[in-house]
């Protein structure tokens, strides 16, 4: 059952990569890397490892979304 | 009686993950796409907390904790970057 879980998260993992590589938008392929870091942080969780799931969530899902996100108005001034 | 109600919330769980993911892959508009990595967060900290319960560790509910505490952030940015205001 937890094998079957942490496949699904896996899988989640590699939709969010396949997403933020091929979507033609930017801001759609930023938030899609948060998603693949958040399904990753669950994944750490179920094999056991708290602390870095905790990292992995604050660090992976949100500091590095809004630091994209910064990067991105001050290059280009975002056309989405 | 308990497992019953921990297996019908485990459904109910990947059922909303299941139209989660759904909406992210057809999403039309990047709204739509921020809208359910939104409601997957939400899912992701209720099925740590399931996974607290289930495993009976404690220590599992403070990731849950800090993960909620931070994930409005990413939210909030995209919708600050969306109002041209970050």
């Amino acid at each position: 059952m937890l094998q079957l879980l942490v496949f699904l998260l896996c899988g989640g993992i590699l939709v969010s990569g396949l997403l933020a590589v091929t979507l033609k938008s930017v801001l759609a392929a930023t938030v899609s890397a948060g998603l693949a870091s958040l399904f990753a942080a669950v994944c750490y969780l179920l094999l056991g490892a708290p602390d870095v799931a905790m990292t992995e969530a604050s660090i992976g899902s949100g500091l590095s979304t809004l630091m994209f996100l910064y990067a991105i108005r001050k290059t280009r001034g975002g056309d989405d | 009686m308990a497992e019953s109600i921990l297996l019908a919330a485990a459904a109910l769980i990947f059922l909303g993950a299941l139209l989660g993911v759904l909406r992210l892959l057809l999403g039309p508009t990047v709204v739509d796409r921020v809208v359910a990595v939104d409601m997957l967060t939400v899912m992701s900290i209720s099925m740590m907390s399931l996974y607290a319960l289930v495993a009976g560790r404690v220590i599992y509910l403070d990731a849950a904790l800090v993960y909620g505490v931070l994930s409005f952030l990413a939210v909030i940015a995209v919708a600050r970057y969306l109002e041209r205001g970050l």
